[in-house]
């Protein structure tokens, strides 16, 4: 998978180059907007991520030149911006997605993958990690097959760990994927913790493996043995 | 409520006014009255004097010349006021105050009368003159009433003028007073005070203009720099927080390193939500008020709860609402959100373990009120910027401002209240 990372802050262009950059993911960096416009033009690629403020151009005149040139590559606004009406204006110029800095990359990979499979998979979209299987329009999880009762939420988290797979995740960056629009609000990250808990027991009740570890301090990290 | 003010304060002025005027007034009437009346009483004698001269130089002249000593027992009979009577010494004409009893009232009357020598034939004789002064008595009487009652006339017409003029020309000062008032910084809507043609009020229209100019000038450039100083910080703050996520995934991290990383994680979210309420703050205001929808209260806090709930999991709060009555508000339901959302958060963060969360939504009221560490909280500083009251880490001190800056757009009112150990929050819309 081909990604086009437009973003002027070469610092923090490098660490989503670096988290993003792995067996999933080739990740190109165009630094300003007429590079970003001259890779457009010659290359197809899977996801954008775009920042909408750009030292020699506005971000929204690269969605005005996708459309142009008929390109059907998914766009994630990445954007310091938070009005609502810089993200309706992105929705409405053709943006997938719109996450405001600062975020957390493991938020920005499972963003990444979730566009991807929105924009690939039109049938029966699954996630599947060896024995464990999720289908993302009916939100079933099977383990060995066998149908697993998650709640919503232990879902969200499933699918947040195993987007994630071989990298360590924090609990802030769990709470605040779970809580959506009100991540500002969280008072804590311990709930994180019961959750996982739950998701652990009902995996291992299936007799799944145990793919969650503790990593000390940091967080999680779903891994294979 | 302006208005209310304004009702007390016309009528103070007023008053202030008419008091003045009516001591004066009885000030005047006790000084002048007695005045006025031995004035009028010595202009009359002066007159009654002059009428008695008059007399006696009318009756030397036409009469005495006419009269013989044989006559004078009838003159004396056929006159009343003017009468001969045996001499005694006596220098010129003499005038002075006497009684006689009067038949008809059965009482002694006053009366002035003049006594001069007059000659007829040989022998010495005096003339007496009188005229009655009841007359006069009864006219003082009538002339003090007239007095009074113009006087009381003239009060009336005087206060009902003042009442009048004081109304119109204080109308243009109470107008512009209503609106200095109602006027908030934060509200674009400029301040139009009346032009007058009183001198005084248009100075003090312009110096007060000059200063809401200037407080302005200074609040839009502090909002300003605040928002660009939050925006700015925003890039850092996201590099800050990539660096560590990447630096994390290192497999070489020992175990005193990952605790580090963990603080810094920990500082970076905090400096991070405190940066994003610096931005809401200066968002605020009258500007991204235009979306305005009409919406139940209940459906926020109903919506919002589910996360609050499992929030409260942790220090085992229980929350209870009470929503009694369907409150209906039109505003910018995001703002309205933000300040729900960080009412509730408020009394989760401030909250003890196994502590208590209550909400009520009564007639147009919404009411928060949760168990809490500290004791009642000094409600001045409450809604300040940073003014942080509890020994609580968590929270940044800007929460209640938000929440404070929200109802003040709205013109809503909210109030802290120290209970049976509950910290209560009341929304009034």
């Amino acid at each position: 998978m081909k990604l086009l990372l437009i973003e002027d802050e070469p610092e923090l262009a490098k660490s989503i180059q670096l988290y993003l950059n792995g067996n999933e993911f080739i990740c190109e960096w165009a630094k300003n907007f007429s590079l970003a416009i001259d890779k457009i033009s010659m290359y197809n690629y899977d996801c954008i991520l775009l920042d909408l403020m750009l030292p020699d151009g506005d971000g929204f005149e690269i969605l005005k030149s996708l459309k142009k040139l008929n390109k059907i590559d998914g766009v994630i606004i990445i954007s310091a911006k938070e009005t609502l009406d810089s993200k309706i204006k992105g929705f409405n110029l053709g943006a997938d997605d719109y996450l405001t800095k600062p975020f957390h990359l493991s938020e920005l990979l499972v963003r990444v993958q979730a566009l991807i499979r929105r924009k690939q998979f039109e049938g029966n979209p699954q996630v599947v990690y060896n024995e464990i299987s999720i289908n993302l329009v009916t939100k079933i999880t099977k383990v060995h097959n066998i149908k697993l009762d998650l709640t919503k939420t232990e879902t969200d988290l499933l699918l947040f760990l195993i987007g994630n797979k071989g990298r360590v995740v924090t609990k802030s960056s769990i709470a605040e994927h779970l809580s959506g629009d009100m991540a500002d609000m969280l008072d804590n990250h311990d709930f994180v913790y019961a959750h996982i808990k739950n998701l652990k027991k009902k995996i291992k009740l299936a007799k799944g493996d145990n793919y969650i570890k503790t990593v000390y301090a940091l967080g999680y990290k779903w891994e294979n043995d | 409520m302006p208005w209310a003010i304004n009702g007390r304060m016309t009528k103070k002025l007023l008053y202030k006014t008419q008091q003045i005027y009516l001591i004066v007034a009885i000030v005047i009437f006790i000084v002048i009255a007695p005045i006025f009346y031995s004035v009028s009483r010595w202009m009359y004698i002066n007159n009654t004097d002059e009428t008695l001269v008059d007399y006696k130089v009318d009756f030397i002249k036409k009469m005495l010349p006419k009269i013989h000593e044989e006559n004078i027992i009838s003159w004396n009979k056929y006159n009343t006021t003017q009468q001969i009577i045996p001499y005694y010494p006596l220098k010129g004409d003499t005038i002075y105050y006497t009684t006689y009893f009067s038949e008809i009232e059965q009482e002694f009357e006053p009366y002035r009368e003049l006594d001069t020598p007059i000659k007829i034939g040989e022998n010495k004789y005096i003339f007496t003159t009188k005229i009655g002064l009841l007359e006069s008595e009864d006219l003082m009487i009538s002339i003090a009433i007239l007095f009074f009652i113009l006087i009381a006339l003239l009060l009336i017409v005087l206060g009902i003028i003042t009442n009048k003029i004081s109304v119109k020309l204080w109308k243009p000062f109470y107008e512009n007073l209503a609106q200095i008032e109602a006027f908030q910084i934060d509200n674009p809507s400029k301040l139009l005070l009346k032009q007058t043609t009183i001198e005084e009020f248009n100075r003090l229209n312009l110096s007060i203009e000059k200063l809401v100019q200037n407080n302005f000038i200074i609040y839009e450039n502090q909002r300003e720099f605040v928002e660009n100083a939050a925006h700015e910080l925003q890039t850092p703050i996201a590099v800050f927080k990539a660096k560590i996520d990447v630096l994390m995934q290192r497999s070489d991290i020992t175990k005193g390193q990952a605790a580090l990383l963990e603080s810094l994680n920990n500082s970076i979210d905090r400096l991070n939500k405190l940066n994003k309420n610096l931005l809401l703050l200066s968002k605020i205001d009258k500007n991204n008020f235009s979306k305005i929808t009409s919406f139940q209260i209940k459906e926020i806090i109903e919506k919002q709860l589910a996360f609050f709930k499992e929030q409260a999991i942790q220090k085992n709060i229980d929350i209870k609402t009470y929503f009694t009555d369907a409150v209906n508000i039109t505003t910018n339901k995001g703002f309205t959100e933000i300040l729900c959302s960080n009412l509730l958060l408020n009394a989760i963060q401030h909250n003890i373990v196994n502590g208590k969360i209550s909400i009520y939504i009564t007639a147009n009221k919404l009411t928060i009120s949760n168990t809490g560490t500290a004791s009642s909280i000094k409600s001045e500083s409450l809604f300040n910027r940073f003014s942080k009251t509890s020994t609580s880490e968590k929270g940044n001190g800007l929460g209640l401002a938000i929440v404070k800056k929200i109802v003040d757009l709205n013109n809503w009112t909210i109030t802290y209240s120290y209970k049976n150990n509950l910290h209560s929050f009341s929304i009034t819309f």
